[in-house]
């Protein structure tokens, strides 16, 4: 895609630098680059204490407070039995997102003349932010589960469709040639070319998606009738609980860093022909 | 492919996107989806008879506002970050973080920090799109070819005229694709803070939401969309106008 969609595909979430040479690293604890990232954590948390000691508690609550929020909330349920409920509607939105973003972004980066009609449907779409599709929703799928499973639907389908369709029409030609010029069959050249060639960015497809599918997540309930995490936030927010809400931004941020750590993991896992950096 | 055809391509997607869209607004009717013939009457209307255009431009000066101070704190940031290992280690991975953080999660918090005035939707607009910046601010400064340096060392050039004429023309393509990407962040956080508190043209699209036909929401999102589009165009039209390798060097990233 030539425009925005394009740029956001290469740009967005495109993390791979964040923690060089990956978590081993971190693990390891052998290079001054861990000590660095400890540092980096601690000064980070002393400036929020900081800046934290000087606000009002009903505003701003210190880490220590955050912390012992989001443990006490994971023990008892109340935190945690919220968030394996919002997992449901993030896990079948994004599936069904990926379910028809997947096949629709080769069709569209393989043909030329699919591309060219595709490129300003998605352009235009991508230009109207999600959210604003909320009132639709309501009316089409109503104020409950359905409307969210939609939501997330809508907001990750368009992120997966550009970075796959940006994949397979980058799919090296030299490697196309060989399998042809080998005689591969149809089947040959689908199973053993075509598809190593577009897993690393099928992965990267499912990383955006996923961290795009846990935003949408909260913004449903949110935005829907409030449940679950979004319901905890409504509460702690009636509360003057600043405790509490920091805590679930805090247990977002921190599923998404997770999440997006793990499916690099596997990546390197299952592709170890596919080389980072 | 020539430019023709693919003109004629694009003409043909839209067309039967419109197509589609009449169809199946006449089958659903206006309550649940408004074809674009009514749409479009409906749009004219609104655009001369209502303050959508106003309510629009009082929210655009917001983002421009929060977009703005992102742009001036995250650019610096993420240029420093490129260069300098200590500075990347210690702020990346709450950069990191920041990035994956949900705007509607923030959205309470920063009610009872700034309450649900301008500076709300300034300060979540700002946040949503800081990190996107700095990130492509980064990546451009990172990548800087450390041969252009050599040459420039070689030269003797001076330490602000190595920035001036090496490192700032090769960051330059960056920095826009940067602006766009956080534009688009931006204006999405607008609508999602304006629709959270029902202010602005977010508040206008929720209210809308819940009357009758779905021709005025139907309105409002294609004046949003063609200001996004617009907004883009602009940044790339600027990118190209003041540095002319913008779009040879993209196309090679």
């Amino acid at each position: 895609m030539g425009g925005l969609p394009h740029i956001m595909a290469d740009v967005t979430l495109d993390t791979k630098h964040t923690s060089p040479a990956g978590w081993r690293r971190v693990v390891a604890f052998s290079s001054g680059s861990a000590l660095i990232y400890v540092l980096s954590f601690l000064i980070g948390v002393a400036v929020w204490e900081l800046i934290a000691a000087q606000l009002p508690g009903v505003v701003f609550a210190t880490p220590s407070e955050v912390t012992g929020r989001l443990i006490e909330g994971l023990a008892n349920g109340e935190i945690s039995g919220a968030f394996v409920n919002s997992l449901r509607h993030m896990i079948v939105g994004l599936a069904l997102a990926i379910a028809v973003a997947v096949p629709l972004g080769f069709l569209v980066g393989r043909n030329e003349a699919a591309f060219h009609i595709a490129d300003p449907i998605v352009n235009a779409f991508f230009a109207i932010p999600s959210v604003a599709f909320v009132p639709f929703l309501i009316v089409w799928f109503g104020l409950f589960y359905e409307g969210r499973v939609s939501l997330v639907f809508i907001m990750c389908v368009f992120d997966i469709l550009v970075t796959v369709s940006a994949g397979a029409r980058n799919i090296d030609r030299a490697m196309l040639s060989v399998g042809r010029s080998f005689g591969a069959s149809r089947w040959h050249m689908f199973a053993k070319v075509m598809l190593p060639a577009s897993l690393p960015f099928l992965f990267t497809a499912l990383r955006i998606g996923l961290v795009r599918a846990i935003n949408a997540m909260i913004t449903a309930e949110l935005f829907f009738a409030t449940v679950n995490l979004g319901a905890y936030l409504e509460e702690a927010s009636a509360r003057f609980d600043a405790a509490g809400m920091l805590a679930i931004v805090f247990l977002l941020a921190l599923f998404g860093l997770g999440a997006q750590e793990a499916i690099k993991f596997l990546e390197r896992r299952l592709l170890p022909w596919h080389v980072r950096n | 492919m020539s430019n023709t055809r693919k003109r004629f391509y694009n003409a043909l997607g839209i067309g039967i996107t419109l197509l589609i869209w009449e169809l199946a607004g006449q089958y659903m009717g206006d309550a649940l989806l408004a074809p674009p013939s009514s749409v479009a009457g409906t749009f004219v209307e609104l655009l001369f008879e209502s303050d959508m255009v106003l309510k629009l431009i009082g929210s655009l000066q917001l983002a421009l506002a929060g977009f703005g101070l992102a742009c001036l704190i995250g650019m610096p940031l993420g240029a420093m970050m490129g260069r300098s290992a200590v500075i990347d280690a210690l702020v990346h991975p709450w950069i990191s973080m920041l990035v994956v953080t949900s705007v509607a999660a923030i959205l309470p918090i920063y009610i009872l920090l700034f309450g649900t005035g301008d500076q709300f939707r300034v300060a979540i607009i700002f946040t949503a799109s800081v990190g996107y910046i700095v990130l492509t601010a980064y990546h451009g400064a990172r990548g800087i070819d450390p041969k252009h340096i050599d040459v420039a060392r070689a030269f003797s050039t001076g330490r602000v005229d190595t920035y001036r004429k090496v490192i700032m023309p090769a960051l330059f393509p960056y920095l826009i694709t940067g602006a766009r990407l956080g534009l688009v962040h931006a204006l999405r956080a607008m609508i999602v803070a304006e629709m959270f508190v029902i202010s602005g043209y977010g508040g206008l699209i929720f209210h809308t939401g819940l009357d009758i036909s779905t021709a005025p929401i139907l309105a409002y999102l294609l004046l949003l969309m063609a200001v996004s589009l617009g907004a883009n165009m602009v940044l790339q039209r600027i990118g190209q106008a003041a540095a002319p390798w913008y779009e040879a060097r993209m196309q090679r990233a």
